[in-house]
Formats: structure tokens, sequence, C-alpha cells
């Protein structure tokens, strides 16, 4: 079919092509014809212009020497008059065309001239009986001035009787004058030819070549190469007989158009040649024009032709991109089409999981509220009760906040809060978080940090946290009982000296994810199991949420896994370095200038003596207690011993507590001694009785040290007032609180009795703003104040107070309590002058300690 | 988006390329405008200057050399000049016609012409008769050689200026003389003697001669001496005053000239009735003569013998001092009544200019009157420009002579090769002698 397709168009090309050639074909013969008989039209009418213009010339010629023969009869007739006729001869003077006139008397043989010379007929030649008005000429001679000249004779009769012959000499050269100038744009040739003699006698000025043959017919012929006999024959007879004669023959190589013309009966003859191009000029202007017109368009024609194939290829190429455009919407749409599917059904999924693990933690928390009021004598079981329904609400609240926020990072509206942070704090705080829980799994949780050239960064530490958060719980969930947990950090090449560049890498050897699920892990409303069939609770959207924070960041995350042997994230992320980050001032003042590092790993003491030789703190290295020693005692020795030691609790030879001992022994007691653990070790708590010996969680931070001298530099200079700084009871103070939630009231107004507190409730901003206008200054310690209220709210409550001319307006401690719990609302919070930000459900331990730190700053 | 833009371009251009053409044909049409079709013809006030010159039969597969060198000069004035310099010519037909000295003397006599080409004789005569304008005040002049300026004075008028300093000499056939072991000739006993040796291997006449160039013989044996001899001056004046005779000077060459025909080394007849070139030259190309006598620029000219088939060599002519090249001019004179004698002026003093002289010279290969131009010759012309170097040469016309040399000399061979005994033609220089001491 297709064959017979192509075959079809092959036949159709044929005969286009075929078409267009018998089209160009008559084009052409058509054009040639027409060329051919222009040419010949012009030819014709070249020869008859010539021949005209000849005639012209023979006919100047004719008149001219008839003229002249009248003008001789004239005179004749007036020598008749004159008394002396001789000396009337002798006395006339000469003009252009007469050179001489002659006079013999009748029956003398000799008679005068006007040159003064006698004359005689014998000098000429009037053989041959030509005339011109009646009056005999002669044949033409070379005259006394050089030229050449023919006489006419003419009688002088009085009376009927010839009483002398008048005689005057033309010279030929008279005719130039009255002769065109030029003759076919001087390319022909013209001579004036004697009959008779075959002498040229003369070459018009300005007609035709300078070289050319011009002494006779005979020099004619050879100068342009004229000799077949049988043409030179033919002319001969033609001369011979006075006719006019045109022939075509090569003249210098030129196709030349050669013409013999007759004057005053063949006594005379214009002889000459034409070449062809000169004769055919406006032929071949006419047929050149005609091929430039024909050629321009063609040209056009082919232009055109070449357009409409460009257009049609264009056309072509635009169909086929169009086609090919089409076929991968139509696929895009497909894939858009199966994907909603999937969506849908991952969501229908989802809703299925969610509606079983929201149902779930209520269904605890409804079951247990009803077991609560039936056992609410018996205080054991309230208090166990109570336990697993607040376990209940802690689930259902973190399901709650993970929907929120995986539709809020899609609707784009997550800002960062960006602000410095250290290392230190983040990664204690998650370890603070995930140890704890890989202890219940009895897992083991490891933190190492490497490489990294500063601790105090710049960025949102709270989505750092949830993105370590969220991958190291999921490590500890998909990893079995005794199972390893891997959390490290590790500096990167910097690509700039303004950003930190890190690698968090998460690695467990729990059950690992397939290669399908894989593709789909970053993916929200996904999760590894299904959660009907498993244990693992989750809503499934921490990844995504993990991802979304990680890109929003503008760093990568990456994941490889096997099945049954672990799994491995990594988060490269920058982080801005802060102005002012070496803080050597400390280690100044503190006079520490030299520490030694102890411990058996090379790469750990190197780390520390990279992070402290930016402080200004110079780093002895030893991998060994006895190395230890050494370096202490030769130190001690010349007088400029250590400042501080840092060393790993783990040392092979010996347990960290001995050797702190054994240094302590050599070492003044001023100088602190840290001992390196990553675990909680048995006798700590003799360590901590110890003086100046501290314990430092691994990995090494230059700020937890820091921390932790200055901890000991307090602990030396204010013994016996920590304690009562660790109490967070808020017995004895008061508050004023706005809420309009009569539950929410309520559960406040429990647990600020609960913990020995006085309260005053208000049910709005305004009524906040109107109490504390009245109240003294000094009444209330504190202000707890919702965000959503109505009448006012709580950013425009605390807004008014904050601008109360009141001393306490600006020092009195807003404590935001609201439900509106992301980033930005804190922000807002704080904008509005509110001094910290608590979000709802309340944890009770943490308002605790918030108040009290507001109310004692 | 990339190729519609492409597209968009091309087609664009296109149409502006149509609109170019469509445009270029509009502005190409030549019909005159309606309120424009009154044509005046203006007449052209067409400067002229008629030329008189010779010019050779012609042959149609041959360029003359000289002719277009000439030529090219003359080009050169009209373009600077704006003028169409017109074409003169006259050719004698056969030795019956009148010369063309005869025509040019009877032409300038009644100012039929501007310009003139002159042979010497000419030029002696017709500036002694006061016909021919002084040139000396024109700018080229002043580059001329002084032998140049000698040449041309008649009584203190520079009547004539050259082209060319025409040197004239033996044309050769070395290859025929090297095939008789013959030496090139020195004196005029060694010519006899070659003739001799010629004669006998068959070269019936060894000499090819017209009626115009065998006086070169007679020159170079008279006036060997005369000029080489260190008292050129003393021995012209004594002839001028008749203290010595021309007719003493000539006889060697006459007799030699005798002594050749005599024993029919030159066929007088023949060379009575030959034009220049046209009688011997065919023989001596087809080599049939080895010896002829030319001008310099005939080694040039393919209308002569710049083309041959043997090794061509131009020598001097036999004299008891060696070989002796004959120096003639054939100089350019105006009219003094010319028609456009202004214009005749402004074109012979561009023709004559260093610049033009240097386009002739180096065309026609000669040397050159100008002292400011000199070209290298063809190797056949180097043993006669040798010795023109050495400045040994006599010259053919001397306008300090009282008698002129060039034509009278001519005409007397004629009546020697006409049957006139030699002292029948030298009693004819003692008239001549007398008649220029009557004046």
């Amino acid at each position: 079919m297709e064959k017979r397709e192509n075959r079809g168009i092959k036949d159709k090309s044929l005969s286009l092509l075929l078409s267009i050639i018998l089209v160009f074909s008559i084009l052409g013969v058509v054009v040639f014809s027409v060329a051919r008989q222009i040419s010949a039209e012009m030819s014709a009418s070249a020869v008859s212009n010539l021949s005209e213009s000849l005639d012209l010339i023979k006919c100047t010629i004719e008149a001219i020497m008839k003229k002249e023969a009248e003008y001789q009869k004239l005179m004749a007739q007036e020598l008749v008059v004159i008394q002396d006729p001789e000396e009337f001869i002798r006395r006339y003077e000469n003009n252009q065309s007469m050179a001489k006139i002659s006079l013999i008397l009748e029956g003398e043989e000799e008679g005068i001239s006007n040159t003064g010379d006698r004359f005689s007929e014998a000098e000429l030649d009037f053989s041959s009986g030509a005339t011109v008005d009646g009056l005999p000429i002669s044949k033409s001679y070379l005259n006394y001035m050089g030229t050449w000249a023919y006489t006419m004779k003419c009688p002088v009769v009085k009376d009927g009787r010839e009483i002398g012959v008048l005689y005057i000499e033309y010279i030929y050269d008279s005719f130039d004058k009255s002769l065109p100038n030029g003759f076919y744009n001087g390319k022909a040739m013209l001579y004036i030819m004697d009959a008779n003699s075959e002498r040229l006698v003369l070459k018009p000025k300005g007609m035709g070549e300078r070289s050319a043959g011009h002494v006779n017919l005979k020099d004619f012929y050879r100068a342009n190469n004229i000799l077949e006999e049988e043409l030179l024959k033919e002319v001969s007879k033609s001369l011979k007989q006075g006719k006019n004669i045109l022939f075509y023959h090569d003249i210098r190589g030129k196709s030349s158009l050669n013409y013999m013309w007759s004057v005053n009966g063949g006594m005379i003859y214009l002889i000459g040649f034409v070449p062809i191009e000169a004769i055919q000029q406006e032929g071949r202007t006419v047929n050149q024009n005609i091929f430039i017109v024909v050629f321009v368009m063609l040209v056009a024609f082919f232009l055109c032709c070449l357009l409409y194939y460009l257009n049609h290829r264009q056309q072509n190429l635009l169909r086929k991109e169009q086609e090919e455009e089409r076929e991968i919407y139509n696929k895009q749409l497909a894939e858009a089409l199966q994907a909603a599917q999937m969506a849908n059904n991952s969501k229908t999924m989802f809703l299925s999981n969610m509606s079983h693990d929201i149902r779930t933690p209520m269904n605890a928390v409804l079951g247990f509220t009803i077991l609560l009021a039936r056992d609410a004598e018996n205080p054991d079981k309230v208090r166990e009760y109570t336990k697993k329904i607040m376990a209940s609400g802690q689930h259902l609240l973190s399901l709650i906040n993970d929907i929120l926020d995986v539709s809020k990072i899609e609707s784009g509206k997550v800002v960062l809060n960006i602000e410095e942070f250290t290392l230190n704090d983040l990664v204690s705080s998650v370890d603070a978080i995930i140890r704890p829980m890989s202890k219940v799994k009895d897992q083991h949780f490891q933190v190492e940090v490497t490489g990294v050239k500063h601790e105090n960064l710049m960025g949102d530490v709270t989505r750092i946290n949830q993105i370590l958060i969220n991958l190291l719980s999921n490590a500890v969930k998909y990893t079995p009982e005794k199972g390893n947990i891997w959390f490290r950090i590790i500096g990167l090449k910097q690509r700039s000296n303004q950003y930190e560049h890190l690698r968090i890498e998460v690695e467990d050897d729990g059950y690992g994810m397939t290669p399908q699920f894989l593709t789909t892990v970053f993916d929200a409303f996904t999760r590894a199991e299904n959660s009907t069939t498993n244990k693992v609770q989750g809503t499934g959207l921490g990844m995504a949420i993990t991802k979304n924070i990680v890109e929003l960041m503008g760093g990568t995350i990456d994941v490889s896994s096997e099945v049954n042997k672990g799994t491995i994230f990594k988060v490269d992320l920058e982080f801005r370095i802060p102005e002012g980050q070496a803080d050597k001032k400390f280690w100044e003042n503190s006079g520490i200038s030299r520490i030694l590092a102890v411990d058996s790993d090379p790469e750990f003491c190197e780390n520390i003596q990279t992070l402290m030789g930016d402080m200004g703190v110079w780093v002895d290295k030893a991998f060994s207690v006895k190395e230890a020693m050494d370096h202490i005692q030769t130190r001690q020795k010349d007088g400029d011993g250590y400042h501080v030691v840092l060393m790993d609790w783990d040392m092979p030879e010996i347990d960290g507590i001995r050797t702190a001992e054994k240094i302590r022994a050599i070492m003044p007691e001023t100088a602190p001694i840290f001992l390196f653990t990553s675990h909680d070790i048995e006798g700590m708590d003799e360590v901590h009785s110890e003086e100046n010996i501290g314990i430092l969680a691994k990995p090494f931070f230059v700020s937890a040290l820091k921390e932790r001298i200055m901890e000991l530099q307090e602990k030396n200079g204010e013994k016996g007032r920590t304690e009562a700084e660790t109490d967070n009871s808020l017995e004895g103070l008061r508050f004023l609180a706005a809420e309009d939630n009569e539950i929410n009231a309520e559960i406040l107004e429990e647990i600020l009795e609960m913990e020995g507190a006085a309260f005053e409730v208000v049910e709005n901003g305004k009524m906040a703003l109107e109490r504390f206008k009245e109240a003294a200054p000094g009444e209330f310690d504190a202000i707890l104040m919702d965000v959503q209220m109505p009448v006012m709210n709580g950013y425009e409550a605390t807004k008014a107070i904050r601008a109360m001319e009141r001393e306490d307006a600006g020092k009195i401690p807003i404590i935001a309590m609201t439900a509106n719990a992301f980033a930005e609302d804190e922000k807002e919070a704080l904008e509005a002058g509110m001094n910290v930000h608590v979000a709802k459900p309340i944890d009770i331990e943490l308002l605790k300690k918030v108040i009290r730190q507001c109310v004692r700053n | 988006m990339e190729k519609n833009r492409r597209w968009k371009a091309l087609t664009w251009s296109a149409a502006c390329l149509m609109t170019a053409v469509t445009t270029a044909l509009a502005g190409c049409e030549s019909r005159p405008r309606l309120d424009k079709d009154l044509i005046i013809s203006e007449e052209t006030n067409e400067k002229v200057v008629n030329m008189f010159s010779p010019m050779e039969k012609t042959d149609p597969d041959a360029s003359n050399v000289a002719r277009t060198a000439s030529d090219l000069t003359v080009l050169m004035a009209e373009e600077k000049l704006g003028v169409t310099v017109a074409y003169r010519t006259y050719t004698a037909e056969d030795y019956q016609d009148k010369t063309y000295d005869d025509v040019t003397l009877d032409r300038v006599r009644n100012n039929m012409d501007d310009l003139y080409l002159m042979n010497p004789d000419t030029i002696q005569i017709l500036g002694s008769e006061g016909r021919l304008l002084d040139l000396s005040e024109l700018e080229s002049a002043k580059n001329l050689r002084e032998v140049v300026k000698t040449a041309n004075t008649v009584d203190g008028k520079l009547v004539a200026i050259p082209q060319e300093v025409v040197a004239n000499g033996l044309f050769v056939n070395k290859d025929l003389f090297d095939q008789y072991n013959l030496n090139l000739p020195e004196t005029p006993e060694d010519f006899l003697e070659c003739c001799r040796v010629f004669q006998e291997n068959g070269f019936e006449t060894p000499v090819g001669a017209n009626r115009w160039w065998l006086e070169n013989f007679v020159f170079a044996q008279a006036y060997a001496d005369l000029y080489n001899g260190g008292n050129t001056q003393k021995e012209i004046d004594a002839l001028n005053r008749g203290e010595s005779k021309y007719s003493d000077y000539m006889r060697p060459g006459f007799e030699f000239l005798q002594e050749m025909i005599d024993k029919g080394y030159i066929d007088a007849k023949a060379a009575y009735v030959s034009e220049a070139i046209d009688g011997e030259g065919p023989d001596f190309l087809a080599q049939k003569t080895p010896i002829v006598m030319a001008y310099w620029g005939a080694a040039n000219a393919e209308t002569a013998y710049g083309k041959t088939d043997f090794d061509l060599q131009v020598i001097g002519f036999p004299s008891s001092r060696g070989q002796m090249p004959v120096v003639s001019m054939t100089g350019f004179g105006i009219g003094a009544e010319a028609e456009h004698l202004e214009d005749a002026k402004s074109t012979l003093d561009i023709m004559l200019s260093d610049e033009a002289l240097l386009i002739y010279t180096e065309t026609n290969k000669v040397i050159s009157p100008s002292e400011n131009v000199e070209v290298d010759c063809i190797p056949a012309l180097k043993p006669l420009n040798e010795k023109i170097k050495e400045n040994v040469y006599v010259l053919g016309s001397n306008a300090g002579m009282k008698v002129e040399q060039w034509g009278n000399t001519c005409l007397i061979v004629r009546k020697l090769l006409n049957g006139a005994t030699v002292e029948e033609c030298l009693a004819e220089f003692d008239r001549l002698q007398e008649e220029s001491l009557e004046k």
C-alpha cells in the first residue's frame, strides 16, 4: 500500500517536472523565435538604413559636384563678356573647393592658371568620358597641393562659337565638410574611390579606424583580407557597370557588411564596411533586453518556486511539530489523568487512613473519658486514664499538625524564619528527642559531626529541627529493636566563604524500602506500609513535608535504601555564616589559650584542633593516656601548662574518671577537665561531684565547651543560687488572662489554680486592655493573651498595652497562647510586642517554664 | 519559533528584493518626459588637429609596432587635451607616383595640415623656406639630446623633433653567414668578399635593395672619418665654405656601389623601382637574400623584420672605421601658418613629453630622442646599439650642412641606379655645393 502511494507520488512529481520542462521549452522556443525575428527585421532595417545613409552621402556629393559644374558654366558665360578673360583668371583667387582655375583659349595649346603657372590639358586625363551636368570630368590626380583633385572643363562659347575652355580643379577634401561627422559611431569605414584609377582619394574625417587600407582598391582588399577571386570578379564587374554593391565579409575578424556605392554614374565610389555588430546594435540591444526580461522573470519564477517550496516545507514542519506537540499533550493528559486517578486513590486511601488514624485516638479519648466518668473515685484509675487520654490527644495533635503543614507548604505559604543558631543547640535538641525514643527500642543511636568549620549559622532552626526529627523519628520507627541509627553532620567544601555547606546523613539498618516505594517516598499521602495492616503510626506526610522544606531552603534530599538492609537519607544544605563568628574574646578573657585533646580517634582530635584554632586556642593532641600525661608534665615543667583538658571517657587503657583523677593530680585544680561521652554512662554522678571536672556530649562543639566553661565559672562563683532557679512553680504570681473560649478559659483556670497562682480572666482583648488600665502597677505579674478574640484580638490589645504611658506597660510580660501555631504566627506575635508565643493545646510544663523565665527577667 | 522568524525574514527579504528590482527598472525608463520633448542639438565645438603622416601598405595579419607606439602617444595627447587628431596619409602606389616627401612639401607649402611627420631632407628644405614653426619653446624640447637638436636645427630654429632616433643598419641573416663560414663584414672589402661568397653559393643578388636606403652605404664610407675623427665641425665648416668638396667625401661610397652593381650584388633596376621593404623584404624573409638594409624599428615591427625564421643581426654599414650605423631622424613639425596652430603645439608637446616617449620607446624598443628615456633593446639590435653607445656613427642628415644630405644623396644614388656614372653623380654634388654657396 505504502509502496503504491510512493509510486503515485513519484509519478506525480515526474509529470510535474515534465510539464515544467515542456512549458519552459515552449517559452524558450517562443523567446528564441521572437529574438530571431526581431534580429532579422532589425538587420533588414539596418541594411536599409545603411543604404539610405549611403544614398544620402552620394546625393550630397553629387549635389556638390553639380553645383560646381553649374558655377563653372556661369563662370564660362561670364568670361564671354569680360574683355580680358586671361587677366580675369590670373586675378581669380582660390577658394575652399576650387584649387586652380585655368583657361586655354581657342587655337592655343597652353593656357594660364590663377596660380600663375602655364597650363596644358595634357596634364589631365579626360578619357573616361565621365561628365557632371554635361561637363567632362578628369581622372583624379594628386595636385600641386599634395591632395587628390579632379578637374572639370567647360567650353567658353560666344555667339555659338567656342572661344576657349575653362578648367577648374576641385579638391576632394572639400567634400569632407559636407559629409556627416562619423558613421555608425565611428565603427564604420568610408573611403571615396576614383573608379577609374581605383585610388582612394578621400577618407572623410571620423569615418572609421585609423589603420586600414588607404592606397587603392587593391590595398583595401589586402588590408581587409578580401581575397576570394569569385567575389572580386563580381565586385569588379559591378564596379564597371556603375552598380551599387553590398556584400558580407569578415573584416579583421569581425563579420561586416561591405559596400561600394556608385556616385555620379560610377565615376567615383563610396567604399567601406560596417561591422554587423554596429548595424545590429539596436536589434542586439532589444534582444539583450528581451533576454534580461526573460531572465528576470525566470529568476522571479524560481524565487517564487523557492518561496513556495520553503513555505510548504515550513508548513509541513509546523504541522509535524503540532502533531508531535499534540501527541505530547495527549501523553501528558493521559499521564495527568493517571496521576489524578492515582492522587484520587491516594487521597481516598489517605482519607481512609486518616479516618482510621483519627478515629483510633479519638476512640481512645472518648472511651477513656467514659471510663474516667465511671471510675472518677479511683485516683489510680483516673491517673491512668488521663495519661492515656493525654497520649491519644498528643497523637491526634501531631496528625493535625502534619496535615496543616502539608496544606500550607503545598499552597506556598511557608515563610522561613531565618535566625542565628548553633549546631550544638540543634544537635542537642534533636538528641534530646530522639535518644529517648531510640532507647525505648533499645537502638544504638550515634551522633557524629565532622569537618564543620562554623558552628554558629543562620537558618530556620525550627524547620531544620523538623527535617531532622522527621528523618530520625522515621529511622527509629522503621528500625527494629537493637538496631543502629547514625546521625551525621558533615562539613562539605564551601562553595562560598559566606556559606557553610553541610551534609546531614541519617542512616539506619532497619527495614529499608522497596525500589518501587523509593520512587514515591517523597510524595504526599504515601506510607511504606498501609497503616491499617501495620502498627507503625503516621500520616504519610512526613517525607513530603521534609522534601518541601529542604527545597524551600535551597537544598537537596536524596535517599537510597535496600529492603532489610537499611536506609540512608542525605540532605545537602547551605547556611549563611553570621558576621562576627569567631568569639575569640571569650577565650582570651577566660585565659584559655592552650588545650590538650586526648582521644584515641585522631579525626576527633583533628576536629577539636580545627575548631579551636579558629578561636585562637592552641590544641595539642594525645592519642593515649600516657601521651597525655607526658604532654601535661612537659608543659607543667616549662611553666606553660594547659588551661583545659578534653578527653574521651572511653579511653582504651583506663576509664575516664580515673584518668581525670590522674591528670588532676598533676594539674592545678583551676584547669577544667572535660570528659567526652556519646551516651549516658554509669559513674557520671561521681564526675559531677569532682571539682572542675565536667561532662561534654560528643560531638565536640566550641559553643558547648564555652557553655560548660561558663557554667563552671558560674558554679564556682555563685554556688547556692542554683536550687532556687530551677524552681518553675507559679505560686504567688498573679495573671491577667484574655480568653474568649469558655472551655479553654476553664482549663486555664484549672491549671493556674493547680499551680497556686492567682488570676483574672476576661473575654476579649478590649476587656484585657481596660482591666490593665485599671490595675495598679505590679498588680499582675504577666498577661496571658489569646490571639483570635472578638471585639479586639490579642495583637491589637498587646499593641495598645505597649502603647500606654504606664511605667509597666512596656515591661509586663505578655504571653501569646494561641491555636495559631505557625512560625509566622509566632513572628507576628513577637512583632506585636508579645514576649513569647506558646501554642495551644497548652503544655503545662512548657507554659510554666516560659512564665517563670519571663517573670524572672 | 526560530524557524518562523527566519521564514518571515526570508519573505521580507524577497519582497524587498522585488521592490528594489521594480524600482530600479522603473528608474531605468528612458522615455523622455512629455514636457521635455523638445531636443536641441547643440553643435559640438570639437578641437581637431590634422596630422599628415605616411602609412605603409597594410598587412592584415601583422601589427605595426612602430605605428602602435606612435598611436599611443597620439591617444595620450587626445585624452589629455580633449582634441581629435585626424590622420591624413599618403602612400605612393608605385615609383612613378609622387613620393611622400613630394606630397609633404606640397601640403606644407599649401597649409593643408597642422602636424607633419617628415623625412630629414624635407625638414631641411621646409625649414630653410621658413614654413615650419620653431619648436624650441615647447616644454618637451628641453629634454632632447644635443645630437637631435643639432640634426634638426635650421637657421637657428628647431624645426622638427623626432619620436625616435633612427639608426639605419645592415640586416643580415647570421645563419647564412655561419653556414658559409663568413664573419660579419667590417670594411667595404669584407663586404664585397661576403657578397662574392654568397653569389658563388647561389645567391644571385646577395644584397636586397630599394630606391631609398642604398645611400646609407655612401654615408658610412663618406663621413666615417668626418664624424669620428675629432674634427667634425671644422670639416663641416670647410664644406660649407666650399674649401672641401662633398664629392670627394662621396666618391668611395659611389665607387663601392658601382662595383656592387657591376658585380651584380645589387639589382639596380629592381632597386630603382622598389619601395622600402616592399621590394626586398619578402626575399630576405624567405632567406633568398642574406643582406638587406633598414632602419632600427624594422627589427621590431612585424610588418617588417620583427618575425624571422633565422638569426637576425643588425650591424653597421661597412667603412674604413669598421661597422658604422647611419643615424637619421624623421621628425614631427608644425606648419608655420597651420590652421590649428596652438592645438597642434599642445598636441606635439604631449606626444614628445618624456612620459609619451617612454611609452613609445618601450613599445617600439628604439633609441629615444629624450636624454631622460632609455630602454633595453632586443638582442638582434645589440651590435648596432653597442656602436651607438660608443658614439660611433655617422649622421645621415645634418641641418648644419648647407647641402641637404639625406634627400639629395638618395636622388643621386637613384641616378646611379638608373645608369648614371660615378663621375656624373659626383658632379651633381659639386653642382649642389655651388648652388648652396651662391645662396
